[in-house]
């Protein structure tokens, strides 16, 4: 497996972002989580799926995905053990360069694996996909790692798994789908796509909202904030009357 | 009257439906959904609980929410304006999520089912807690204290509840401690510094305490202040949760206690760090206990009752309900099978039945199994299809004998029977089993099979009428241990026979298993008890590190298939693990 022009052409970024110890333990814990929440996401295809062989191959996935999430997790705790003590790196992990093979729930859910609401052919063409992009990616990270062999051979363990669920699912996704696998592989493109700029649009939103809040934040709550605060310092500790409940009282929302 | 419980949005979403006063389903989002502490809109609940009794919508008479939530908004506005110019990320942070959603819930639930507004009805937080522990408990007359981290102002409530069979009920809430001072962000604010999951690692907080020695028990005194009147408050300079949305502890907790545990570093115990952390656990656990036991005790004189109710997240800590009960002079206690926010959706159901539309009491069965049934066929279906070996026992006789004798050889057995439990505990119908004895045991479920942490225990299931020969229960424990409600004692003659489910600190969180409750797990603990001569059996819930209980045989075959389990029980039907693996895939198929 070699890794993409694109992320070759990013080389010397890839290579930045892996330099610092504390940096390399804190994203191969973060790849930990985003495989067990994958195994996990694995694990309800094979339990929704009707069809006996892509249930065991889902299952052993899963099982797949559980082991890369020891690797990886394992490696990040004793690099973490290795790490300067003050070490401040933290600021800037640089996770938009991978924002998770599948992705994590509290990222938002953009990349998350929606299995229940998946045809299988579409769930197969979106893992292939996410395979074949994490298995270059793992490929380029061995590359880069040239100065800490213990990390470069779990990124090989867990390519040599990466190849087979990429070559799996592709096999697959011809099997169920024949007629239909290509033009479900161009609309998981489309998709990865249309991901990429929801993760964008999301986030400009994100900083343009927060802009319009924080404005009003300093703009209109002062004023309510000192009555606040006054009332605050009137409001006695300890035990509290409970409001008088009435007929009436479950229709209100307040 | 139909009535329909929803609780969503915060953790633990769940649905309820209560017909004729009387509970006919109820079940957790997360069960459904398989995302742990699905906090989303319940659909998926509401609508099997709606299948389950054949019934639409519109058939509804009322939906009940179990939270106010302009009120909650309310609240959450004030604590960012108090903060203020400190909360500016509290307040965006508040702003995006409480106007996404959880300010709309009367316009989701109408536009999702499609009931008519006026039938959308709102409880306090607190009083689908009171009403949820309440109710559904076999006393007539009962004190009540609920306590949670917060609800729309109140964190802990007490009061009384009375009813008559067949007449009027009352649920009366007397005084409530409002946020900020709250036992349960107290226990929070430990559960995040020990570098657990707040919400979901306060279980882990109890279980660590077993660990350590209460050394810091004045420095976490410093932290709760007991108030004249008997309550308390939260000296809020050591906490951060009322000024920002992510972390629950400021610097000052820190400079008290020491640096926090990264959540990425394991525990290890030989170490002085994680002795200290322990010590940190086993404080906060004695300040929690001791200031319930004394709340308690005061309600206890006030009312003059000799039944407790306890309800709300807080009641899931059965060191504590056990000192309760030894200690505040109550006869009984009783919490019930789902104490925390996902009851509420029973409770707010309840609460709007007897209170609202004053509905006669009816008596409601004394059980946690509102859920959907397992399957037996579907995993014979599954376990043919992957060529697994599979056998159907001819009775539960059979049943019972066939997996005792797999559990006395040491096997682990995956156990689903039945409706699913309503709750965090798995009570005998989708439970991991093992035998009790042999603390090897407790590793291997620990680190092959649950994945967890090394000092995480387990639980022992007894029959409730001869639970007290090996546990020193108190009066009034067994109904305790019911639910898997308070953590008892091993009588020290039986340890070393209970390795297995033995606390490093002598203790156990019981399971008294009645034979009424669940018939079949009754059964086969006195099958393994004729076996083995202990009729006790290490149960554990039926999921993996980070999923749900499992629901559907499907799940508890996917579990099985992915874990070292040995055996998997459903209804009648068996399936083993064969010695060579035989479920490897084909590569070449691949």
């Amino acid at each position: 497996m070699k890794p993409s022009r694109r992320d070759r052409a990013l080389t010397p970024l890839h290579r930045w972002v892996w330099r610092d110890v504390d940096r390399r333990a804190r994203k191969l814990i973060r790849f930990a989580e985003t495989e067990a929440e994958g195994g996990r996401h694995l694990a309800h295809a094979a339990e929704l799926t009707a069809d006996p062989l892509l249930r065991r191959l889902f299952l052993r996935h899963a099982l797949d995905e559980e082991r890369h999430a020891a690797l990886f997790r394992s490696r990040g705790q004793k690099l973490r053990r290795r790490r300067e003590p003050d070490s401040k790196t933290g600021a800037l992990d640089a996770d938009w360069l991978a924002p998770g093979e599948r992705g994590l729930a509290s990222d938002g859910g953009l990349d998350r694996l929606q299995v229940g609401e998946m045809s299988e052919a579409a769930l197969l063409a979106f893992l292939h996909l996410s395979e074949k992009a994490a298995a270059e990616r793992f490929a380029l990270y061995g590359e880069v790692l040239e100065g800490d062999p213990e990390t470069e051979a779990v990124f090989g363990d867990v390519l040599r798994d990466e190849v087979f669920h990429m070559t799996y699912t592709r096999t697959q996704l011809g099997r169920v789908a024949p007629t239909r696998n290509r033009r479900a592989l161009w609309r998981a493109r489309a998709g990865r796509l249309w991901r990429a700029y929801l993760r964008l649009a999301g986030a400009l939103a994100g900083l343009f909202g927060g802009l319009f809040l924080t404005v009003q934040y300093f703009l209109l709550l002062p004023w309510f904030a000192m009555a606040a605060k006054r009332a605050a310092r009137r409001e006695p500790d300890g035990w509290h009357a409970c409001p008088a409940g009435d007929a009436g009282a479950l229709e209100s929302q307040y | 009257m139909r009535i329909l419980g929803i609780s969503a949005h915060y953790h633990d979403s769940a649905a309820a439906l209560v017909i004729d006063g009387v509970p006919v389903a109820a079940v957790e989002e997360e069960r459904l959904s398989r995302r742990k502490n699905d906090a989303a809109f319940p659909l998926a609940a509401i609508s099997w609980c709606l299948e389950s009794a054949g019934i639409e919508p519109g058939d509804l008479d009322a939906v009940v929410f179990y939270e106010k939530p302009m009120l909650k908004f309310a609240r959450i506005l004030t604590t960012v304006l108090r903060a203020f110019p400190r909360s500016r990320r509290a307040f965006v942070h508040a702003m995006r999520n409480a106007l996404g959603e959880k300010v709309w819930v009367k316009g989701i639930i109408a536009g999702e089912l499609g009931v008519a507004r006026n039938k959308i009805l709102f409880t306090q937080h607190h009083q689908a807690h009171a009403a949820a522990a309440f109710f559904p408990m076999p006393t007539e007359r009962a004190a009540i204290l609920t306590t949670d981290g917060v609800g729309e102002w109140a964190t802990l409530t007490v009061g009384r509840g009375t009813r008559t069979p067949g007449g009027p009920s009352r649920l009366e809430l007397l005084r409530e401690v409002r946020f900020p001072h709250s036992l349960g962000l107290f226990y929070s604010a430990f559960t995040a510094y020990l570098g657990f999951p707040v919400n979901e690692g306060e279980y882990k907080v109890m279980g660590l305490a077993s660990y350590g020695r209460p050394r810091f028990v004045e420095e976490v005194r410093r932290t709760i202040v007991r108030t004249p009147d008997g309550a308390f408050r939260l000296a809020l300079p050591y906490f951060d949760f009322q000024e920002s949305a992510r972390r629950s502890f400021g610097p000052r907790f820190v400079e008290l206690f020491g640096p926090p545990r990264d959540p990425n570093d394991a525990i290890d115990l030989a170490t002085a760090e994680g002795a200290r952390y322990a010590d940190i656990a086993a404080s906060a656990q004695a300040v929690l206990e001791e200031v319930l036991v004394d709340l308690a005790r005061g309600l206890r004189a006030e009312t003059g009752l000799p039944d407790l109710c306890l309800g709300g997240g807080v009641a899931l800590n059965g060191c504590a309900n056990a000192r309760l009960l030894r200690e505040s002079g109550f006869e009984r206690v009783f919490v019930p099978s789902a104490p925390g926010d996902a009851g509420c959706a029973l409770g707010a159901a309840l609460y709007a039945d007897r209170i609202h539309f004053g509905q006669p009491d009816r008596q409601i069965p004394d059980h946690p199994f509102w859920g959907p049934e397992v399957d037996p066929a579907e995993l014979a279906r599954i376990a043919a299809e992957d060529g697994f070996p599979l056998a159907t026992l001819p009775s539960d006789g059979a049943l019972c004998e066939e997996v005792a004798a797999a559990l006395a050889a040491g096997e682990v057995v995956g156990w689903m029977d039945g409706a699913l439990e309503l709750g965090p505990r798995a009570l005998g119908h989708r439970s991991i089993l093992a035998a009790p004895d042999d603390p090897r045991t407790r590793d291997r479920l620990n680190l092959r099979i649950k994945r967890r942490e090394e000092f995480r225990p387990f639980a022992p299931a007894v029959p409730a009428e001869i639970a007290d020969r090996y546990f020193e229960l108190p009066p009034g424990g067994a109904r305790l241990g019911r639910f898997m409600s308070g953590v008892f004692p091993v009588r020290p003659e039986w340890r070393w026979r209970l390795g297995a489910v033995t606390h490093v600190d002598g203790t156990a969180r019981v399971q008294a298993v009645d034979r009424t409750m669940a018939p079949l797990f009754h059964r086969l603990l006195h099958a393994y008890g004729r076996r083995s001569g202990i009729p006790v059996l290490l149960n554990t819930s039926f999921n993996l590190a980070g999923e749900p209980i499992v629901n559907r045989a499907v799940e508890g075959y996917s579990t099985f298939w992915r874990c070292d389990m040995d055996r998997l029980v459903v209804g009648r039907v068996m399936v083993k693990r064969p010695r060579q693996a035989a479920q490897k895939p084909e590569e070449a198929i691949a």
